[in-house]
Parts: structure tokens; C-alpha cells; sequence
């Protein structure tokens, strides 16, 4: 438990230090959103069917941001192997990095909707904050994913590209998933499908959370 | 009669096609300070990292203090300095200090960092962030990082790499401190000179072999040098 603490604790204090990731994510996610806006001539109608996807997009896009810089700080200077060194469990020291990364997501997104709200005018009602739950969900999924990957990366040169190739195609469903659910909260109104895809998204994330933890510590290996 | 605090029988490490290591044996008591020569791609790192238990052999034993070392049961006994200083550029030395403490479970973690801090001479640069920080005094924080949970066995895997003179006689001296304290450390350098100087005993690796192992009483590092050339000699005209 400390060990997780300590992590986390170090992540954001070097944050709030630089604020690098969370002004490229700010940056990034303001362009997408002006760049739909008012680009594109579309109508209200396709712009609402098309929002979820936007959101997840931001979320996304921004989070990979976040995810590179919290493992580029584990690579500057060995400080990984530096890591894997102390008596730690490695599957406590990835999961400091995966709440980490995912704390730091969730604030992101918590910061950046209400903006998302005001630039596509969406109406609210008690039905918009199930997007709480998706977002930790959705959120999870890709953490989880992103943590161990990215172990696995740090010790490649191509680190971004490898990362890139082997993230998008396991996190796909999740994101189907999420900009699904998103999709019906946007709307005001959940299909009968909302239910059993959040279950999906629940068994998803348990599932790649525990794979992740046990495989940390052989990742982490040489 | 001490015990030894590491026994390597027949290690043998491949990468892929790479052979690494090609069945090293030694031993090193408690309290001793060995040093390991050999060229670049001699197998130094491979072997170090062997030890500290970050990579596994491919064949061959390895005991550190009686257990192997990639059960990790005796990771708070030891402290590798090698030319990464594991430490986070935007922290304060305070706060990598708290920080690697917490991970080792430092008891007392307060006191002893202020005294590390006092004894590598960085206590006035306490708040600084580390990216302010000269590559000197990087690397005295690197050695209070590494002696922060008091380990009893150091493995330096040629910690003298892009260090100006100030800072190399400073490594020298913590090494000295640390050997009259009765600490074993392992040390790996292509530095004939100062490997001998500090060195009780030593072992030479050429070609992933090990080619001489003997106590440094009464070697210069001239002969050293000379009977390391003919070794080497010997062992290429074998390839
Ligand atoms: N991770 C690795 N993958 C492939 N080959 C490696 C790896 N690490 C070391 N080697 C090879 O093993 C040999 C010994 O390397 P190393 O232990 O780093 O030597 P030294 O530290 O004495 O310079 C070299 O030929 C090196 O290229
Ligand atoms: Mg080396």
C-alpha cells in the first residue's frame, strides 16, 4: 500500500511541478473539439450522434499523451530498473503507475467535459452523469492496458510507435463500448443495450487489470 | 572462516545468438572488495545484473547471502551504482530520497535522509530540483540514494563513466568509507589503476571468460597490465 502511495504521490507531485502532460492534453483536446466545431458545416443532428466519439477521441488521444510522459519520467534515468531494484513487489509498483495514470486521466476528463458541454451544447439531465461511471470504466480499460505496454516498450527505441501498434488494437472494444454508452447519455436517453456493455466494460477492465499485475513483474525482468 | 556472500558456478547467460557469459565461476567473501576488469562486451554488465537479480542465467547457480537472487528476498541488502542515477530530474533530492526510502521501508526515514544528505555534502542543496543539479553532484545524490537503506552489498557497474576528477576521487573515498565499515562491494571497471588500488581481490573477464581471478597484495597495476595483455593475447590467437 505504500509502495502504491509512493508512487502516485511522486507522479503528481513532478506534474503540478512541470504541468507538461496536462498542458499538451489541454491543447490537444481544445483543437479537436474547435476543429469540429467549426470546420466541419455538419448539422446539430450528426454532430450529437458524432459527439461521443469526439469526447472518447479527446480522452483518448490525451491520455496516450499522459501515458508517454508518466513512463518517459520512468526512462530518463533507469529509475525503472531503479525500481524493479527496491524490494517492492513490481505488481504493487504497477499498480502505483496504473492509478496514477488513471487519477491523472480522470481529473483531465473531469476538466475537460464541462468544456465539451458548452462547445456542443449538450442538454443535461440526471441521465448525463452516468458519464461518470463510463469515464472510470472506459478509462480503466485503457490504463490497464496502457501501463503494461508501456513497461514493455520502455526498453525498446521505437517505444512510441511499438506502444501505439500493440495498444489500439487490444483497447478497441473499450472504446467501441465507451463511445457507445457516451453516445445514449449524450442523447438524454439509455438504449436497452446501455446495461449489459457496461457490464463488458466492467469484466474487461477486471480482467486486464489482473493480467496486467501478474505480468509486471516478468516485464519488468531483463 | 566468513561465509561467502556470493558463489557464481558455471554461469552462462545467451541472449538470442549472443553469448553473454560462457561459464563464470567465482566467489566473494564478506567484507570484500572485488573487482571485476575486463574490456568492453567482456560481460560485466550481463554478470552484475545477474546478481542483483534483474536478468535470470540462461545455465549455471548463483547464491547471493544463500538464496537466489531472483527470488528478491534480499533486495534491502543491496545497492547498485551504475552510470544511471535512478533518479527523477523534477524532484527535489529531498523528495527522490523520500521517495526511494519509502520503497526500501528505511526505518526512521527522516533522520537518515538529512544524514546522507550531510554525508555526500549536498544538505544546503536539500529543496533543489534535481535537474538543476551539476553532473557532480548528481552523482553524490546517486550515492545517497545508494547508501540510504544501509545495504551490505554494493555492486558498481563502472560508476567512474563521464565523472571529472573532483567527483571520481569522491567515489573513491565513499568506496573507501564503505570498505572499513566491513560492506562487500563488487566493482566493475576497464581502470586497471584505480580498480587495483581499492580492490582486496579481483578477476579479469576476457570474452564472456573468466581468464585469472587472484588477491591484489603486491600488484602493480603494471604487471597487472602486462599479464592482462598477454591473457588477452592468448585468448584471441585461441578464437
Ligand atoms: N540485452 C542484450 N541483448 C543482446 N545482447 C546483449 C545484451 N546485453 C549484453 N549483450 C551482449 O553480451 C555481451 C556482454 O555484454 P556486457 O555484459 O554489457 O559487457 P560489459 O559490461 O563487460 O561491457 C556483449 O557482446 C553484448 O553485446
Ligand atoms: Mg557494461
Amino acid at each position: 500500500m505504500n509502495v502504491i502511495w509512493a508512487i502516485i504521490r511522486k507522479d503528481f507531485q513532478m506534474e503540478f511541478r512541470t504541468k507538461e502532460s496536462i498542458t499538451a492534453m489541454w491543447i490537444f483536446s481544445l483543437l479537436i473539439f474547435v476543429i469540429f466545431n467549426f470546420t466541419f458545416e455538419i448539422s446539430r443532428l450528426l454532430l450529437l450522434q458524432i459527439s461521443g466519439g469526439l469526447l472518447w477521441v479527446a480522452f483518448i488521444f490525451s491520455g496516450m499523451l499522459g501515458l508517454n510522459r508518466s513512463f518517459q519520467v520512468e526512462r530518463e534515468n533507469g529509475n525503472l530498473r531503479g525500481l524493479s531494484l527496491t524490494p517492492a513487489d513490481p505488481g504493487l509498483i504497477y499498480f502505483g503507475k496504473f492509478l496514477s495514470t488513471t487519477f491523472f486521466m480522470l481529473i483531465f476528463e473531469a476538466l475537460i467535459f464541462p468544456l465539451f458541454i458548452i462547445f456542443y451544447d449538450i442538454q443535461l439531465s440526471l441521465v448525463t452523469l452516468w458519464i461518470i461511471p463510463i469515464s472510470i470504466l472506459g478509462t480503466l480499460g485503457f490504463t490497464s492496458l496502457g501501463t503494461i505496454l508501456s513497461a514493455v516498450a520502455i526498453h525498446t527505441k521505437q517505444q512510441q510507435i511499438l506502444l501505439s501498434l500493440l495498444l489500439w488494437p487490444l483497447i478497441t472494444p473499450i472504446i467501441i463500448w465507451a463511445v457507445k454508452t457516451t453516445g445514449d447519455v449524450l442523447a438524454g436517453e439509455l438504449s436497452a443495450a446501455f446495461q449489459p456493455v457496461m457490464v463488458r466494460m466492467l469484466v474487461f477492465d477486471v480482467i486486464f487489470t489482473t493480467i496486467s499485475y501478474l505480468l509486471f513483474e516478468y516485464v519488468v525482468q531483463e | 572462516m566468513n561465509q561467502p556472500v556470493i558463489i557464481a558456478e558455471n554461469l552462462r547467460k545467451e541472449f538470442g545468438r549472443v553469448v553473454a557469459l560462457r561459464g563464470v565461476s567465482f566467489q566473494v567473501e564478506e567484507g570484500a572488495f572485488f573487482t571485476i576488469f575486463g574490456r568492453n562486451g567482456a560481460g560485466k554488465s550481463t554478470l552484475l545484473s545477474i546478481i542483483s537479480g534483474m536478468a535470470s542465467a540462461t545455465d549455471g547457480r548463483i547464491r547471493v547471502f544463500g538464496e537466489d537472487p531472483g527470488e528478491r528476498t534480499h533486495r534491502h541488502r543491496l545497492s547498485v551504482i551504475s552510470h544511471e542515477s535512478f533518479l527523477y530530474d523534477n524532484l527535489t533530492a529531498l523528495e527522490n530520497l523520500a521517495f526511494y526510502g519509502k520503497l526500501y521501508q528505511v526505518e526512521n526515514l527522516n533522520e537518515r535522509m538529512h544524514a546522507v544528505l550531510d554525508q555526500v555534502g549536498l544538505h544546503h542543496r536539500r529543496f533543489d530540483l534535481v535537474h538543476t543539479f551539476s553532473r557532480g553532484m548528481v552523482q553524490r545524490l546517486t550515492i545517497a540514494r545508494a547508501i540510504l537503506h544501509n545495504p551490505d552489498l554494493f555492486l558498481l557497474d563502472e560508476p567512474f563513466t563521464g565523472l571529472d576528477q573532483h567527483a571520481t576521487e569522491m567515489l573513491i573515498g565513499l568506496m573507501d568509507d564503505l570498505k572499513s565499515q566491513g560492506k562487500t562491494i563488487l566493482l566493475t571497471t576497464h581502470d586497471l589503476q584505480i580498480g587495483l588500488r581499492l580492490s582486496t581481490s579481483f578477476m579479469l573477464l576476457e570474452r564472456q571468460r573468466v581468464v585469472e581471478t587472484g588477491t591484489s597484495d603486491g600488484l602493480t597495476a603494471e604487471l597487472l597490465r602486462e599479464k592482462y595483455f598477454s591473457l588477452v593475447k592468448t585468448s584471441e590467437a585461441g578464437q
